[in-house]
């Protein structure tokens, strides 16, 4: 979970109701719930990686491609459209460098809107362990993440933070024939007087065809992303429901939205809901 | 014929059989492919995803070392098993 995705700005509005906010969650854990129950009775196979959550796994589309998402934002106070360039590249097979380049267009409504690159990212990861079985793999990293304020943040809505930032995370992730687990937990140190944040996410994947080499897969996924901001500021915390295809060796379409729980922005300033549409090309 | 994939460094010809341990998921499988398919003599390789296996066809007149075969499969991010000949059986 990308903080960029939750302060953008703060003006006016005119607002949702929250009934309907209560409304649109029912209905959507309803929906879950019910696909859930449907694919715990189905023989399941492996599947890819999470769309919201970050994998401990540095292989094929993960560590030898690109990958590039747009996140539909709607706020209560504003539309936002955020394209976000993600390269990796392993320079063993235990380490990754990389680089995240965001593209942001946010407009507030009654105000002039902004577009422009956002704060570019630097991380690193390095594995810590790898447990191999048959049809099973349990590995871990640590990742750290440089934020640079490349965003300009002269102008509103600010296209960055104004802060350098650095995350340091751990990954883990358990992957069977059958499901795959991930879970992430990182804390978010920011400068110039921003709050720090305790970044949480977990991840469920279930594939629904069968599996082979080269891959025809079509998975879907369940994820909580979560994000405890400081300063008494709060926490955000995304039911993000997604699906995947995965197009032989080396082309991979996802899409998923998150939906708010809970919320800390300012009142009609907060998030509907965020869409996010991408794809991962293996090219090394 | 079974070997121990850890101590026998008998000359590889034939078909044969490799058990492939993490090998649990399709999309991660790309560079094991690219991996053995660099070693000089492999003629063809499949993936069975089910039975955490790889298929190496070696051509005809051509040994690989079994050294080179193991150490293809670590670079690639996985852990090497046993190797079975399947022309012996």
């Amino acid at each position: 979970m990308d903080i960029m995705d939750n302060d953008f700005f703060g003006s006016h509005n005119d607002g949702y109701k929250l009934s309907s906010r209560l409304l649109t969650y029912q209905v959507t854990s309803k929906i879950f719930l019910t696909i859930l129950t449907v694919l715990l009775g189905l023989e399941m196979k492996a599947q890819g990686p999470p769309i919201f959550t970050d994998t401990p796994i540095m292989l094929g589309v993960q560590g030898r491609g690109v990958r590039t998402f747009g996140n539909i934002i709607s706020k209560e106070n504003a539309k936002a459209y955020k394209q976000v360039l993600v390269v990796p590249y392993n320079i063993t097979r235990k380490w990754q460098v990389g680089t995240i380049v965001p593209y942001l267009s946010i407009s507030p409504e009654g105000t002039s809107s902004s577009s422009g690159f956002g704060d570019l990212k630097v991380f690193t990861k390095y594995q810590l362990y790898q447990k191999d079985g048959k049809g099973t793999t349990l590995r871990g990293l640590v990742k750290l993440t440089e934020t640079f304020p490349t965003g300009n943040s002269s102008k509103m809505p600010t296209l960055g933070s104004d802060a350098y930032q650095t995350t340091l995370s751990l990954v883990n992730g358990y992957v069977t024939t059958k499901y795959g687990i991930y879970g992430e937990v990182g804390y978010n140190i920011a400068g110039n007087n921003l709050p720090d944040n305790l970044i949480y996410n977990i991840a469920i994947g279930y594939p629904l065809l069968p599996q082979k080499y080269p891959p025809n897969q079509l998975n879907v996924f369940l994820e909580l992303n979560g994000n405890y901001v400081f300063d008494d500021v709060g926490n955000n915390l995304f039911l993000s429901p997604g699906i995947q295809y995965i197009a032989g060796r080396k082309l991979l379409f996802e899409s998923g939205i998150q939906i708010p729980l809970t919320d800390a922005s300012p009142t009609n300033q907060q998030t509907n809901y965020i869409v996010r549409i991408g794809t991962r090309i293996l090219i090394f | 014929m079974t070997m121990n994939a850890q101590t026998d460094t008998s000359p590889l010809e034939g078909k044969i059989t490799i058990e492939v341990d993490g090998l649990a998921c399709p999309f991660c499988a790309y560079g094991l492919e690219k991996n053995l398919k660099e070693i000089d003599g492999v003629e063809s390789i499949g993936i069975n995803i089910d039975e955490g296996s790889v298929l190496l066809v070696i051509a005809k007149g051509k040994q690989i070392s079994e050294n080179t075969v193991l150490e293809k499969i670590k670079e690639a991010g996985f852990t090497p098993g046993t190797i079975k000949k399947e022309s012996d059986e």
